[in-house]
């Protein structure tokens, strides 16, 4: 009777092992590939000066628009310069932007999350209604306007960035405050005395730590696709510093004659955020408790 | 002496998990009788709601699975029927009421339509004939009004009620067997005792049998009239709820019945919890699954598994000592 | 239910109304002055009277909160100003612009829901499978892909090379039907593929979490089959935070709408903002934003009123 039992289990096994460990593999597949390509272009960006073949400042009046070559492997831009290179610092750029907007803007965010979750009342009335008024105008408007409004340069555009990017972080912290707050570990702190800021710091705070890694995370890539986008549109960076979006908007000038400098800018913009993406959807996956229905065990 | 309604044959039921392989249910095997009350027992964790989930073939695959045993119901085994087949039996034959009133009705729907649904699709009444039907059934189960009760939504509804609309889906399509899963754990204590009074009258007046999963040992007492007393996926004794209560041999039914105070015992007596931890399934210990926590053990239970053995006319149990010695 | 509607309404007013605040600031830091800027076509403007008189027509020499309030009032009576960069009418360029970008808006919709919300089912039905997965990445890529670089690589393959569609420009509806189609198809398709990866994986997400529901269990135990129970009790409940970010999106478009309006030359509000922005052209800037939040605060009121009607517990609550 044993021996049948046995018999049927390593059978029965395999067959139901499959489905869950495609499940695991392929979540953390997905967040892997985000991880290494990531951690790619944040080298990329560190290591410029290294890694590039030219000053993507030098020019070749002699050597404009050409393709791919054995010297310039994607070949030069319109005044010259090589493109690899170009592209290689491009990247100083959007992981610059995309860092210290995203850092900027979770902050301030966290921050004014925090008062307006625990405090309440008016206060968070008030904030609530100013995080609603500004996110009625989609982000890239906002940042046009704003970056237009501030003058030129790139540190405009992370201002502009963040001026919207802290509405985000707010609403998600002040949804967590709003339903950790009401939990007894919070009254025990307060019934021994603890004031409103150190509550939040010390016991509010960490316990909402996932969400905000996560809504980080996406920020970020959010945030590049901003900047790649302002720099499209002519916003951003002053020449001659190179920036993805700018780049591919030399490209698309000359998308008939030279395709192939429409191409690596786009790539790599697109692989950017896509990296960051997958990474914060892994990380939501990760740190979201399991979707019910599974391993039920009673 | 009623007829056998159904035969459960060496039930297994597993679940594959991240974490490896969990017997919730290994190896069990009873009967129901037509009209009888069966409790099954148990605390958090030892199969009991796998297994009733398992009698309809309710377990989500993945993780789970049912991977052995036979579960013979008007002449057929359950688990080989088509998936169709089952599907008559569900809602229609057997009936299932589920633990958590608050979620176990749809939010988006009223009352009514759910309470229909089930008449229209095995007894093919049409809309208008389900309608008025609910509320007849809706008066049965004691909601007063039913006319307008019938347009509500689910959130207008306070937890008894919402149990109450449960029963009364459950009785629809007069099921042979209705199985209530912790019907009462989530109510309140005067709630429960008026819940459990409803059930009983009504399937004693319809004839149905029940089949009342629980960790309270109260209600079985006073409601079962038989008991089967689950630990780790497995039933170690079975018996009339007087055989349980009056006679435990089991040494877990023995701890469990002495972790609850009674009203009989004097108010001194000490409760005895029974020691050590609930066992993690998915490390069984070989033998007897109760062994780490038994005071009677010997030798025999940590090396076999002991099965039911019949101690008295309805009395069975799964146990190398006689405890009485 | 009356009550709620009036509340939305309320509500909606209240932030149009601080947006309004808003955009009045904004425009103001611009930099330039706007009279200098109008004048020079036209005037000398060494001669300071001149300037002063000019200052005094548009009100720029009235405290700010009372330009605020002339805005308001002209703006709700139909007058727009003038653009800087042409002269034109404001309200004029509106009415003249907007057919061309709600065709690209109802494209790009139409291509969001056709493309999103069967992936979205399909990835939930067949959870954890290869079409799962391939669900997600398209999904995950749709949003990551910058729609200028998308828009590149559309006209490059089918202007360029396959020479199906144009490259850019417009063609009226009135004027060519068929040219009109083409010339809107890549555009509204870039549009929509963003909104659409957005949609999968909302509606995924969604229905999963409907699907793992106690009440979807109890569906199943009544003997539904598993068809039903999707589309009698899944449906409605999953549809319900979808409806909220159909109607994010909406409002979202107007973003897209910039740059591929930008990119394919497409005579519509987009592109007029985006030349507005960089001509500092200052009437146009300050209408644009006000279309556009009241566009975003119009589609978030439909939706709340929709969601009124899909979930009951809605209308109870505060």
């Amino acid at each position: 009777m044993t021996n049948q039992t046995q018999d049927l289990e390593p059978r029965r096994v395999s067959q139901v092992g499959l489905r869950a460990i495609g499940r695991a593999i392929l979540r953390h597949k997905l967040a892997r590939v985000g991880l290494v390509i990531a951690t790619l272009l944040i080298c990329m960006a560190i290591f410029a000066p290294f890694i590039a073949p030219y000053d993507p400042n030098e020019q070749d009046l002699y050597n404009v628009l050409s393709g791919p070559t054995a010297k310039h492997w994607l070949g030069t831009d319109n005044v010259g310069r090589d493109l690899l290179s170009r592209v290689i610092y491009g990247s100083r750029v959007s992981m610059m932007v995309g860092v210290v907007a995203t850092a900027m803007s979770a902050t301030i965010g966290v921050f004014i999350g925090l008062v307006s979750g625990y405090r309440g009342g008016k206060v968070d009335m008030v904030i609530m209604r100013i995080t609603d008024t500004v996110m009625c105008i989609p982000g890239l408007v906002f940042v046009l306007v704003m970056a237009a409004a501030l003058g030129p340069g790139i540190n405009n555009v992370i201002y502009a960035i963040v001026a919207l990017g802290w509405c985000g972080f707010a609403r998600i912290i002040r949804g967590q405050v709003l339903s950790v707050r009401e939990q007894p570990f919070v009254e025990a702190s307060r019934a021994v005395g603890a004031g409103g800021m150190r509550i939040m710091f010390k016991h509010l705070l960490p316990n909402s730590m996932a969400p905000i890694i996560v809504a980080a995370t996406i920020t970020l890539g959010g945030t590049i696709m901003l900047e790649a986008s302002a720099a499209f549109l002519g916003l951003g960076v002053q020449p001659p510093t190179p920036s993805w979006g700018k780049e591919l908007r030399t490209g698309y000038t000359y998308l008939e004659r030279v395709p192939l400098f429409s191409i690596a800018p786009g790539l790599l913009i697109t692989a950017a955020v896509l990296s960051f993406n997958f990474v914060g959807d892994g990380l939501r996956d990760a740190l979201d408790p399991r979707l019910r229905g599974e391993g039920k065990k009673q | 002496m009623n007829n056998l309604l159904l035969n459960v044959k060496n039930l297994k039921t597993q679940f594959l998990t991240d974490d490896g392989l969990v017997r919730a249910v290994d190896g069990v095997s009873f009967d129901l009788y037509e009209g009888e009350t069966l409790g099954l027992v148990g605390e958090s964790g030892c199969g009991k709601s796998v297994s009733a989930l398992s009698l309809m073939r309710l377990i989500p695959n993945p993780p789970g699975k049912i991977v052995e045993g036979e579960i013979w119901f008007e002449n057929r085994d359950l688990l080989q029927i088509s998936e169709d087949e089952i599907r008559e039996v569900r809602g229609n034959k057997i009936a299932m009421i589920f633990q958590e009133p608050m979620t176990s009705l749809n939010p988006v729907l009223t009352i009514g339509r759910q309470i229909a649904e089930p008449l229209e699709l095995h007894r093919h009444m049409s809309k208008e004939q389900a309608l008025g039907e609910s509320v007849k059934l809706l008066g049965q189960v004691q909601i007063p009004e039913g006319k307008t009760r019938v347009k509500a939504w689910p959130h207008q509804f306070s937890g008894g009620m919402r149990q109450r609309v449960m029963i009364a889906m459950g009785l629809g399509c007069n099921p042979k067997l209705i199985i209530a899963d912790e019907p009462t754990t989530a109510l309140d204590v005067t709630i429960q005792a008026q819940l459990l009074q409803l059930m009983k009258n009504l399937t004693r007046d319809y004839g149905t049998a029940l089949i009342v999963i629980t960790h309270n040992l109260g209600i079985v007492a006073r409601y079962a009239d038989r008991v089967n007393v689950m630990y780790a996926g497995r039933i170690v004794e079975k018996g009339t709820a007087r055989d349980i209560y009056g006679d435990p041999r089991h040494p877990y039914t023995v701890g469990l019945m002495a972790s609850v105070p009674r009203l009989d015992q004097d108010v001194k007596t000490k409760l005895l919890p029974i020691e050590g931890q609930p066992p993690d399934l998915l490390h069984v210990p070989p033998g007897c699954s109760f062994n780490p926590r038994c005071r009677y053990a010997i030798e025999k239970c940590h090396q076999e598994t002991p099965e039911l053995v019949k101690i008295g006319e309805k009395h069975e149990v799964a146990c190398w000592v006689d405890i009485r010695k | 239910m009356r009550q709620y509607i009036i509340r939305r309404l309320i509500y909606s007013t209240i932030i149009l109304a601080l947006v309004s605040v808003m955009v009045f600031g904004m425009v103001r830091l611009l930099p330039g002055d706007p009279i200098r800027a109008a004048m020079q076509a036209n005037v000398d403007l060494t001669d300071d009277s001149i300037v002063q008189e000019v200052r005094a027509r548009y009100g720029l020499d009235r405290p700010v909160h009372v330009q605020y309030v002339m805005w308001l009032r002209d703006f709700f009576f139909g007058d727009w100003g003038i653009s800087l960069s042409s002269g034109e009418k404001v309200s004029e360029m509106f009415w003249r612009r907007l057919p061309v970008t709600l065709e690209l808006f109802v494209g790009a919709t139409f291509w969001a829901w056709l493309l999103g919300i069967p992936a979205g089912i399909l990835g939930a039905l067949k959870r954890n499978t290869y079409a799962d997965a391939t669900v997600t990445t398209f999904a995950i890529f749709g949003v990551s892909i910058p729609s200028f670089w998308e828009g590149i690589l559309f006209i490059y393959l089918f202007a360029v090379i396959l020479r199906i569609f144009p490259p850019s420009g417009f063609v009226p509806f009135s004027d060519n039907p068929i040219q009109n189609i083409l010339s809107v198809f890549m555009p509204s398709f870039v549009m929509g593929t963003h909104a659409a990866g957005t949609l999968a994986r909302y509606v995924r997400s969604s229905l999963l979490e409907v699907l793992g529901q106690d009440y979807i269990r109890t569906a199943r135990a009544k003997g539904l089959k598993e068809r039903a129970v999707v589309i009698k009790h899944a449906a409605k409940p999953a549809l319900i935070p979808v409806v909220t970010i159909i109607g994010l999106s909406w409002g979202y478009l107007v973003a897209g709408s910039f740059i591929v309006e930008f990119m394919f030359a497409i005579p519509g509000l987009g592109r007029m903002g985006v030349d507005a922005i960089f001509a500092r052209d200052f009437p146009v800037i300050q209408s644009v934003l006000i279309i556009t939040a009241l566009n975003v605060l119009a589609a978030n009121f439909f939706v709340d009123i929709l969601y009124g009607f899909l979930d009951p517990r809605v209308r109870v609550q505060k």
